[in-house]
């Protein structure tokens, strides 16, 4: 199947046609503005909304006095803890929460009122770092939790004191990994509309199932009274997972009574609307002599602002993702979740994945220099191969890590020589393998339709952000139809006509959706076959479909057209619902013990650098990535993923932090957070995707970024001989630590 | 907020004097969009120079190269007569952001903006350059280190307008670099600048001009230590006391991008890079 075809839109792209919902303008549309709080922690004594109400051009001002009424949105959202309002009702958390969203006739003047507002706060002490946060003193941001800790998810496996005392090394280390932004180009951008008590919302969301769910719920309607459309997607990379501008902007939809209103987030907006998790993570290895790991106690503080959001799910995914693809008898991890008076964090694309391998991979290395084996061998000697059991007491199976790993050894020239000393200018190599869990229980829906001209249209609530998941569900369709790419069409999330999609999340669409797809194609040629049985005459077990065609199977020259058997059977159209879900069993809340995901990402990078050691600057060299694919769709595509998740990497890992000066982000701008620009990528940028036997689809959006910073990292520690333990790794963090040698 | 688009200097200058405080210049707009965006100014007149004709031209005149105030600064660097003449004031616009950018700033603007993080006023203070400004009362020319003040801070007054800027033309074509370090991205605002420029008699230096922008609040030249190089040859020696020179005689700024700390060390280092770089030709 594997064939390298261009994106379905790509001509749209490079012209500027998507229809970004950024561009979106509706007929009598109005326009919001959010005001937000400027304290970290304070009670709202007073809000005044009299003077906005009055301008001419305004039309609505929500504030939390409009909620909770009959026939209106009830307060309180969240996907897993409902802490959340949808504007601040007496107490703000963090500077930049949202206190009243006003809808006027243009943004100016829907700016300007935001002037009219008069709120009376009373400051209350505030706390932002994940740690102190859960100090038996520090403020208390929600009643229900008087230590800021909103999930402690808790592995236990193996007798990790007998572990400890079986070793003949201990190392024990604590990284750090900041704040960082997902700079998706598209900012966050909602619009609604609530007509004769029905809401149609346009958003910019990895997630209109759940949308629709939750803005159903919040304004007690039936999920059909709420029609969710997503265009293609501007980037998302995990800040726009789950539910974001939504409810806020529905409200105020709600409120208007008729007429749209979109709101659309100014670049310093998305910056206090949603981050990566920053974590401090400590992690404690044993280790015998001849590189046998006995023990491991990680212990992880993720700082997850002001609202718990996707966070309590995260959090026990990122227990699982902070232990690494190594075959250790004993294991003990916390993950705990920590309400801060920070904006709120959600998944980061390698979500918590990204800190987890920092820190293992880091320490990876720092394991073997202590015991003097070479990183790559004590790797190869530890890493989980299929049949093993990790740490949840999980059999593995399709487990690749050795491989991933080989790749990009052997692409980056491991085992040739490096010049390292040459004056002011050192070279080092590092290298990183990566493992990450899916979402345990999903489900795909989707909906094929064959037109009698031959048309086939797939109808999915995957959504298109730019990473290619359209075109290559077009070719899983085509494929599974036997028909041509050509003929496909795909209609993306509409909730009014298309199925239900978990979320275009975790890397999760070509394996479920592809699959779901599959399902819904092979119902379709059932429905296609009997369709042809009296055209035929030969019962439905000898035929087949392939090209385009029924045939019978034996005498393929015996066939007639798809489009021949609608229209002698008078249908103008014959369609297919698909469905694929993911059940296992879960873990264990005490113990982290059970099975935790239908199966594994795997992924790995190694590179080269070239450092300056007069001003500590990084220069990546040459960089290999591999991600395990299971079975590659689009080769092409797949090659973009590996890099793009590179080059995205390299951000967090040289250049990205998002800078709080109590509580207020001080860079929240472009200029002042810098992402790569062209050239800073890697000349010589390669990847392989590797495929297995079992066919089965592997997602690979995230696979390869994991590794981007403990491979850089470890490249550095090799050149120099300095461990970088907190991200970015800026030019003057190198020179400091060289300085301090 | 309104748009005016002036069709002369004149013009402009009154229209200008009309909104003494209401108003803002606007040239290539790559600094006030930024700035209108983010709230940082909020100006009720907003006048464009755009439509004013014969101000970004590039010529020669007196043995003087004449650049108009809305020469944008990737005409500038590419300029047949800048690359010829004068190579730092080529290599510095060059290095500005992106082509994008390049494409819409202007010489004038940038000069008037006076961002320390830019690279074109060190290269035009290091070849000492004139800054053309006109105003009601007539036109003066002035130096670099008149014009600039401080942080976003010059010397015009509210009437007076960037018309451009005069580079005498030197007798004897000297050596000379810029050189930029971005310590981030490859499209950041500078972390430091140098520009330097040297004349040899053999191997023996007879002059030396140095400026370093980008780390301190207005580009800095040490004519005291930029003497220590005449008279004997540029050996490693001297190339580091001159850098220390610098480094120790520069207050340089602490701000997200990097500590004064390390602007410090990125003077020495960089001030050495160019100087062997000029000297080994």
């Amino acid at each position: 199947m594997a064939k390298s075809v261009h994106m379905l839109d790509s001509i749209a792209r490079v012209t500027g046609t998507v229809p970004y919902t950024a561009n979106l303008k509706l007929p009598q549309m109005l326009y919001a503005k959010v005001l937000r709080s400027w304290l970290p922690h304070a009670r709202i004594v007073h809000i005044d909304t009299s003077r906005a109400e009055q301008m001419p051009g305004v039309v609505a001002v929500l504030t939390a006095a409009d909620l909770n009424q009959p026939g209106g949105p009830t307060t309180f959202y969240g996907v897993q803890h409902k802490d959340q309002p949808i504007v601040a009702t007496d107490r703000v958390r963090y500077i930049g929460e949202p206190v009243a969203i006003i809808a006027a006739e243009s943004t100016d003047i829907a700016e300007a009122a935001l002037h009219e507002i008069e709120v009376e706060y009373k400051e209350l002490p505030a706390v932002y770092d994940e740690i102190q946060a859960m100090q038996p003193c520090a403020p208390v941001l929600h009643g229900d939790y008087p230590d800021n800790c909103f999930r402690h998810a808790r592995l236990r496996h193996g007798d990790i004191e007998v572990g400890f005392a079986a070793a003949d090394e201990i190392i024990e280390e604590m990284y750090f990994s900041p704040t960082a932004n997902h700079v998706t180009l598209e900012p966050h951008v909602t619009a609604a509309q609530w007509q004769d008590g029905k809401l149609t919302i346009w958003s910019a969301t990895q997630a209109p199932s759940l949308v629709q769910q939750v803005i159903a719920e919040l304004f007690n309607l039936e999920p059909e009274a709420v029609r969710v459309m997503v265009a293609p997607l501007g980037g998302g990379y995990g800040g726009k997972g789950h539910i974001r501008l939504e409810p806020m902007v529905a409200a105020l939809a709600w409120k208007v009574n008729g007429r749209p209103v979109k709101l659309t987030l100014t670049r310093a907006e998305t910056f206090v609307t949603v981050n990566k998790h920053a974590a401090a993570i400590h992690i404690k290895s044993g280790v015998k002599r001849d590189g046998t790991l006995t023990a491991r106690q990680v212990t992880i503080h993720w700082n997850g602002g002001a609202y718990a959001d996707v966070s309590p799910g995260l959090v026990g995914s990122g227990m699982l993702r902070s232990i690494g693809p190594y075959r250790i008898p004993a294991v003990q991890v916390d993950s705990y979740g920590v309400y801060t008076n920070l904006p709120p964090a959600a998944a980061f694309r390698g979500a918590m994945a990204s800190q987890g391998t920092w820190a293992y991979e880091s320490h990876s290395d720092s394991i073997a220099h202590r015991l003097g084996i070479e990183p790559l061998a004590f790797r190869l000697q530890n890493l989980l191969v299929d049949g093993d059991a990790f740490a949840t007491g999980e059999t593995l199976h399709d487990i690749h890590f050795v491989e991933c790993l080989e790749a990009v050894a052997s692409g980056i020239g491991w085992n040739t020589p490096l010049q390292k000393n040459s004056g002011v200018l050192k070279r080092g190599r590092g290298l990183a393998v990566m493992m990450k869990s899916t979402i345990p229980n999903s489900t795909s829906q989707c909906r094929l339709l064959l037109d009698d001209d031959g048309q086939v249209t797939l109808f999915t609530s995957t959504v298109e952000m730019g990473q290619g998941a359209h075109t290559a569900l077009a070719q899983i369709a085509a494929e599974a139809l036997g028909v041509p790419v050509a003929t496909m069409n795909v209609v993306g999330p509409d909730t009014a006509q298309n199925l239900f999609d978990t979320s275009t999340n975790a890397s999760r669409s070509t394996f479920m959706m592809g699959n779901a797809i599959i399902n819904a194609a092979t119902l379709l040629k059932q429905k296609l076959i009997e369709a042809a049985v009296p055209l035929l005459e030969h019962p439905p077990e000898e035929l087949s479909v392939r090209n385009g065609v029924v045939c019978v199977t034996e005498k393929p020259e015996l066939c007639f057209s798809l489009t021949d058997i609608l229209r002698r059977n008078q249908l103008t159209s014959v369609d297919a619902l698909g469905e694929f879900q993911t059940r296992v069993a879960g873990l264990d809340p005490e113990t982290g013990q059970g099975v935790s995901t239908p199966h594994w990402h795997q992924g790995a990078g190694a590179c080269e650098v070239e450092i300056d050691t007069e001003t500590g600057k990084v220069a990546i060299l040459r960089y290999w990535s591999a991600a395990f694919a299971g079975r590659v769709v689009n080769p092409e595509l797949a090659r973009l993923q590996n890099d793009g998740n590179v080059i995205y990497g390299i951000g967090p890992a040289l250049l990205e932090e998002v800078i709080f000066d109590n509580g207020q982000i001080a860079n929240p701008n472009l200029s002042d957070y810098n992402i790569p620009a062209f050239p800073d990528i890697p000349h010589n940028l390669n990847s392989v995707s590797l495929e297995g036997e079992s066919g089965e689809f592997h997602g690979i959006g995230e696979m390869t970024l994991p590794p981007v910073a403990p491979a850089i990292a470890n490249a550095i520690f090799d050149a120099l001989g300095i461990r970088i333990y907190d991200l970015p790794i800026t030019a003057e963090k190198v020179l400091r630590a060289l300085q301090n040698e | 907020m309104r748009f005016l688009q002036p069709g002369t200097l004149e013009e402009a200058i009154s229209t200008r004097v009309d909104n003494p405080e209401q108003s803002v210049i606007i040239a290539g707009g790559t600094a006030v969009v930024l700035m209108l965006q983010h709230g940082l100014i909020a100006p009720e007149v907003l006048i464009s120079l755009e439509k004013i004709p014969g101000l970004d031209s590039i010529r020669i005149e007196d043995n003087r190269l004449h650049i108009g105030a809305l020469a944008k600064l990737g005409d500038v660097a590419d300029s047949r007569l800048v690359r010829q003449y004068f190579p730092a004031l080529f290599a510095a616009c060059a290095a500005v952001g992106n082509v994008r950018v390049r494409n819409q700033a202007t010489l004038g603007g940038n000069l008037a903006e006076a961002d320390y993080a830019s690279d074109p006023p060190a290269a035009l203070m290091m070849l000492d350059a004139l800054v053309e400004v006109k105003g009601i009362s007539g036109t003066r020319q002035i130096s670099l280190p008149d014009l600039l003040l401080g942080f976003l801070t010059t010397t015009l007054e509210p009437d007076e307008l960037i018309t451009g800027v005069i580079i005498p033309i030197p007798t004897e074509q000297p050596r000379m670099a810029y050189l930029r370090y971005n310590n981030r991205s490859s499209e950041d605002r500078p972390c430091v600048g140098i520009a330097a420029s040297a004349t040899f008699n053999d191997a023996i230096c007879t002059g030396l001009r140095l400026t370093v922008g980008a780390a301190c609040e207005i580009p800095t030249r040490l004519s005291e230590i930029e003497a220590l190089a005449v008279g004997s040859p540029l050996t490693d020696t001297r190339i580091h006391e001159i850098a220390e020179g610098y480094a120790a005689g520069i207050e340089t700024i602490d701000d997200l991008q990097s500590s004064a700390w390390y602007r410090t060390q990125m003077i020495r280092v960089h001030i050495q890079r160019v100087l062997k770089g000029l000297r080994d030709g």
